[in-house]
């Protein structure tokens, strides 16, 4: 019982954002205070606000927004409202202004037209936002994936900010991008009337990402969890965590990808298996975290590979290595003739055959035709490359058990002499 | 009880009539606050001949002064009104007693801002000679915070205390309400229609904290009641008018916010509608305004229609009670929704310190009452409105006005139309339309002519019959309607959204000022310098001959202007100004720039201080000792860094460690071939090659390919499809001496440095 409940903790921590970013609220460098202090300012001070978040994907950016937004409503209750667009859904002019409106609309209880036209909506969100300055009211704007509100001739943007130049209202706008360059993205009159505030989110320094391995899977003293499971628990924990060998592996996992979100999940996989009749993680459990934590999609997918699409493959490579430059399935045939006729095996398939293993291959996405012309020519004729590099083919043969001594001959034979 | 009447006039149809004891159900009548002014200042001056036969028996006479009881009564007064029939009226010598001696002397008394009591000067202990300046608290109420037992003095015997308007409204024993019109009944008594206000306890929020002793709310709650119920005059004050008043009697009450009685809610009264209510009451108070000339009496006709249409609208919109505001141009209609529930305490008790002055004016939307700098475009602009309004010479007149964002170039238009709107109501000037158009708000640029053709008529229709319409009102202009004889300038914002494919919409815009009769001004703005060039030549022709630049300020404009804002105040350092200034001249010239620096440099100062571990109010005790700015260089710096500098130093140095050898490749491969871009599997091959020599873990391909595309992501690199795997084209968006720059001396992989 009292495992079940501690796993469910802790895989409910690791998949809650908000709790995992909570831990650098305290800091005052931290981009949580920053952001806190900037939309607060505009609270307090009845001023227009325009600020960017940016950083690489994983960091952050919308968890801490959301904990910045959750706060400020506690504070102030009953005079923040929130609309939120997205750059994928939105950043359509027409689309942008109704979606603003329709959400305005229903923050404020009023009716909403879908037939109102973009100037009306534009109207409309100008008189709310005025409105909402006399009650000292505050209006958020979070736009995710600003940059691509910047598409087209940015009149969503330009409204919304160009409102923020003469109105003596209290609103904030808010852009999240992964994108470092976003504000250079934007039109010159529209880049005039951004502010131009940054925050930039970066992964956490070491340390900080040891108090964060602390904070997401220690478990806490004050549970309906029986103290001594849970102090037995932190100790084994504390124990594995100094330990060299899980340093090692975190390393190699952070190595690659050092994002919070890419840890969190490597840490959940690592709760999964946890073994719940001993009631404790070891480090059995990360190691198993690592080994499924190495997604090498193109190897897996050479690894189930049939022989005669080897085969192809090598044939391909072959065609490759003699520098030509294009060539289509009846060039791979006549390659794979030249093999079968040297050697004679009994891995001899008809046309047919091999036309179909051809066509898997193309399904894999593990060659692709060259020409996008669909149409006009049956496959066989089409040019077509090979995505696989020789190198990665050669580690694809010889993880390959029973492989035929014939088909790495035939490779060996082009590049690793 | 006789009743004067002065200026007689007006007769309108009468409204609903409901002659209620105020303590009766609050009926709701109107939501909206009728427009005052124009009313009052109509009906002093001329009559409209509204046909009120049809109503009947049930005529009124409305007036805008009514004398009663001796005391006149204005349209727009604030009035004392009885709360029951048996309320006293008050004796006429109402003198506040001093609350120590209780004796009515003849000498100055001081109020206490907390009891609103009043004292004499000699009364007190130690008495006063001079009234203190600011605000005042007597000692009781002193005693009282500070938890000590006061006695008040009592009271001589036998004399009984009598209270005065103001506390008796203030105790809820009266009520206090403004007259929105005033008219006299068939049977000769005089009723008026009041807003009323309402006190803090008798809101749903109660009276808190924060609430002044004076303060009122003004509701939208209006009712017909009796002349008979009006004791007297108060005067319920906006904000501004009440930091000014200082010795205006007991009446003087604050009104800062609306009250909404059916939502509960309180809203802050539009400040921009009462400050042009009082431009109108400037205008009137000129003399030549009783010289009726017949420019005027067409302004008029164009307000009287203006309110027409504004009344036939707010009709429909009674009429069609849920539709929805966004499908109504321009009114919210259930605006009234949006009030706050409780004023929060932040908002009144907050003391500006004066960092946060500082910040507040150099805030872009904060207006400022002169712009500096540009005098000599301004002159230019006046000239060119006024030669093509005065002279009737409207014939092809069309400026285009150009410059790189945030010079001005609006706000300049502005200010200008503004100075002659002050010269129209003088009579040095005709009257014209102005309509102003931003061309980055219509959805496309045909909808103009829907825009200009409803700034014009009040009326909506599609585009195409708007064009066909002006077109033949611009090119035929019949003198039969005034209305349209005026002179029209027309503002086009961001003309080069007009630029269509076949330039059709520009080239139409830019013809009518052309035609003979049109008296049509139009004023071009754009950032682009040679936009009529770029054009084809019969619109060029059209647009090009007069031009206006605006040119980016330099850093002495630059500096001018934030002092200007600033006002005298020293929030800022005088050398920080100079640097921000400067380093915007050397970019962009962009005043807004320039601006949002500051503002900026404030907050980070602010956020510095209230961070930083010492004291807040004893820092600010000493910086203002040691005189000592609140804004320092390093603030500017840090501001500057923020919005100039692009962040992708930090994130090269912050990211993972195969991330930093992909980079670090690139660049090696890079440099070697010379050439701009590589392919991913020359890429692949170096990675691997760079970690198998210095003794690191080879990665795979498909970690690599990962790297790069998050690397891609964040543009740092410039990559197309993954799926093109080893074909695909990878590309620095940056230096590549950034790159060397951020990982010359990196901790993580000290070997990389070898291949930069």
């Amino acid at each position: 019982m009292e495992v079940t409940e501690a796993s469910l903790l802790l895989r409910r921590r690791l998949c809650d954002p908000s709790y995992i970013h909570s831990i650098f609220k305290s800091s005052p460098d931290g981009n949580y205070s920053k952001l806190k202090f900037i939309i607060s300012n505009s609270i307090n001070e009845a001023c227009n606000n325009s600020v960017l978040l940016l950083g690489p994907r994983g960091n952050g950016k919308s968890a801490v927004l959301e904990l910045v937004l959750a706060d400020l409503k506690v504070e102030h209750p009953g005079i923040i409202s929130v609309v939120k667009l997205n750059g994928l859904l939105h950043g359509d002019n027409n689309n942008g202004l109704k979606e603003i409106a329709r959400q305005l609309c229903l923050e404020f209880d009023l009716p909403f037209s879908k037939m109102a036209s973009s100037d009306e909506n534009s109207e409309l969100l100008i008189d709310i936002l005025r409105e909402c300055g006399l009650a000292h009211k505050t209006v958020i704007f979070t736009l995710e994936e600003f940059d691509l509100f910047t598409q087209g001739k940015q009149r969503v943007l330009y409204s919304l900010l160009d409102a923020l130049q003469f109105l003596t209202s209290q609103a904030v706008v808010i852009g999240l991008s992964c994108r470092l360059d976003a504000d250079q993205l934007l039109e010159k009159r529209v880049r005039s009337r951004f502010s131009h505030r940054k925050l930039l989110f970066i992964t956490p320094l070491k340390d900080d990402m040891q108090r964060l391995l602390e904070h997401l899977l220690l478990l806490p003293k004050e549970t309906n969890l029986s103290s001594i499971y849970v102090v037995e628990f932190n100790s084994r924990l504390y124990k594995i965590l100094d330990s060299k060998e899980f340093k090692y592996h975190l390393k190699k996992v952070i190595d690659i990808d050092n994002n919070i979100s890419n840890l969190v999940m490597f840490l959940y996989r690592a709760v999964c298996s946890m073994d719940l009749k001993s009631g404790f993680l070891s480090l059995e459990n990360f190691k198993k975290a690592i080994s499924y934590f190495h997604p090498y999609p193109k190897q897996e997918s050479l690894r189930n590979s049939s022989i005669l699409e080897f085969y192809i493959l090598v044939c391909m490579n072959r065609l490759d290595a003699k520098e030509q430059i294009s060539f289509n399935f009846n060039s791979i045939m006549n390659e794979y003739k030249a093999i079968m006729d040297a050697y004679k095996t009994s891995d001899n398939y008809t046309r047919n055959v091999c036309l179909r293993a051809f066509e898997h291959l193309l399904e894999r996405g593990l060659i692709m035709l060259t020409d996008n012309n669909v149409r006009c020519q049956s496959i066989e004729f089409r040019p077509v490359k090979s995505l696989i590099s020789p190198q990665e083919l050669h580690q694809a043969l010889k993880a390959y058990n029973p492989c035929p001594v014939l088909l790495l001959k035939s490779f060996n034979n082009e590049c690793f002499k | 009880m006789t009743a004067v009447t002065k200026l007689a006039t007006t007769t309108t149809p009468a409204k609903p009539k409901r002659l209620a004891n105020p303590k009766s159900p609050k009926t709701h009548l109107s939501p909206k606050t009728p427009d005052k002014t124009p009313i009052s200042r109509r009906s002093s001056c001329r009559k409209t001949g509204q046909d009120s036969s049809r109503r009947g028996l049930k005529k009124r006479i409305y007036y805008s002064v009514v004398e009663y009881d001796g005391e006149e009564f204005v349209v727009g007064d604030d009035v004392y009104v009885k709360r029951t029939d048996d309320d006293v009226e008050p004796s006429e010598d109402e003198v506040e007693e001093c609350r120590v001696c209780y004796a009515d002397k003849n000498c100055v008394m001081l109020e206490c801002e907390d009891c609103l009591g009043g004292f004499h000067l000699s009364c007190l202990n130690p008495p006063l000679r001079k009234v203190p300046k600011g605000d005042w608290i007597c000692a009781f109420c002193k005693g009282r915070k500070m938890g000590k037992v006061v006695e008040y003095p009592k009271p001589p015997k036998g004399k009984i205390v009598k209270k005065t308007a103001k506390e008796r409204l203030l105790a809820s024993q009266l009520f206090a309400a403004r007259i929105m019109s005033l008219w006299k009944e068939k049977d000769g008594t005089f009723g008026t229609n009041v807003c009323w206000y309402v006190i803090p306890e008798e809101t749903n929020a109660g009276r808190r904290e924060h609430n002044l002793k004076r303060e009122l709310f003004k509701t939208n709650h209006f009712q017909d009641i009796e002349m008979e119920s009006i004791i007297r005059h108060c005067y319920v004050m906006s904000p501004k008018e009440y930091s000014k008043a200082n010795d205006q009697g007991d009446d003087v009450f604050y009104c800062e916010y609306e009250y909404d009685i059916h939502w509960h809610s309180f809203k802050r009264i539009d400040e921009i509608k009462s400050s042009k209510n009082d431009d109108g009451e400037d205008a009137d108070k000129d003399k030549d305004w009783n010289l009726l000339n017949e420019y005027i009496s067409d302004t008029e006709e164009e307000l009287e229609f203006e309110k027409e249409s504004i009344k036939v609208s707010s009709v429909n919109r009674q009429k069609k009670i849920g539709r929805a505001p966004n499908s109504h141009k321009g009114r919210v209609l259930g605006g009234q929704r949006i009030g706050i529930q409780k004023i929060s305490e932040h908002i009144r008790c907050h003391k500006q310190t004066e960092l946060e002055r500082g910040k507040g004016a150099v805030r872009l939307a904060s207006l400022t009452k002169s712009l500096p700098c540009r005098e000599k475009e301004m002159t230019e602009i006046t000239a060119f409105i006024k030669g093509s309004i005065s002279e009737d010479q409207c014939l092809g007149r069309c400026l285009y006005i150009h410059g790189v964002p945030g010079t001005g170039k609006t706000m300049s238009v502005h200010a200008v139309m503004e100075d002659l709107k002050l010269e129209v109501n003088r009579r040095s000037m005709k009257p014209y339309s102005f309509i102003e158009i931003n061309c980055l708000k219509l959805s496309s640029p045909e909808n103009i002519y829907k825009v200009i053709y409803e700034a014009l008529s009040g009326h909506r229709i599609g585009w195409k019959k708007a064009l066909h319409i002006l077109n033949s009102r611009f090119s035929e202009r019949s003198n039969k309607c005034k209305n349209s004889d005026q002179p029209c300038v027309i503002l086009i914002d961001e003309l080069d959204v007009l630029v269509t494919r076949n330039q059709s919409v520009l080239y139409n815009i830019l013809d009518w000022p052309t035609k003979p009769n049109s008296k049509l001004v139009i004023i071009g703005i754009a950032n682009t310098m040679d936009l009529p060039e770029k054009l084809l030549p019969r619109i060029s022709s059209r647009m090009g001959i007069q031009r206006l630049c605006f040119a980016p300020y330099n850093y002495q404009q630059l500096q001018e202007i934030i002092f200007c804002r600033l006002d005298g105040s020293n929030v800022f350092d005088k050398q920080a100004i100079e640097f921000a200034s400067r380093k915007v001249a050397a970019i962009s010239g962009d005043a807004r720039r320039a601006l949002e620096i500051c503002r900026r440099a404030a907050e980070l100062a602010n956020y510095r201080r209230k961070t930083s571990k010492s004291d807040f109010s004893s820092d600010i005790a000493k910086d203002s000792n040691t005189g000592k700015c609140f804004v320092d260089m390093d603030d500017v710096e840090a501001a500057i860094q923020e919005m100039f500098q692009a962040p992708h130093i930090q994130v090269i140095r912050s990211c993972s460690k195969l991330s930093k050898i992909v980079l670090v490749a690139i660049v090696h491969v890079l440099c070697r071939t010379g050439m701009s871009e590589l392919t991913f599997e020359k890429l692949a091959m170096s990675v691997s090659s760079l970690c198998s020599n210095n003794g690191e873990d080879v990665p795979a391909w498909d970690s690599i390919l990962k790297a790069s595309c998050k690397l891609g992501e964040c543009k740092i690199i410039i990559c197309n499809d993954a799926s093109m795997h080893r074909f695909q084209k990878l590309q620095l968006n940056f230096p590549s001496d950034d790159v060397i720059f951020a990982l010359k001396n990196c901790q993580e992989v000290p070997w990389l440095a070898k291949y930069m």
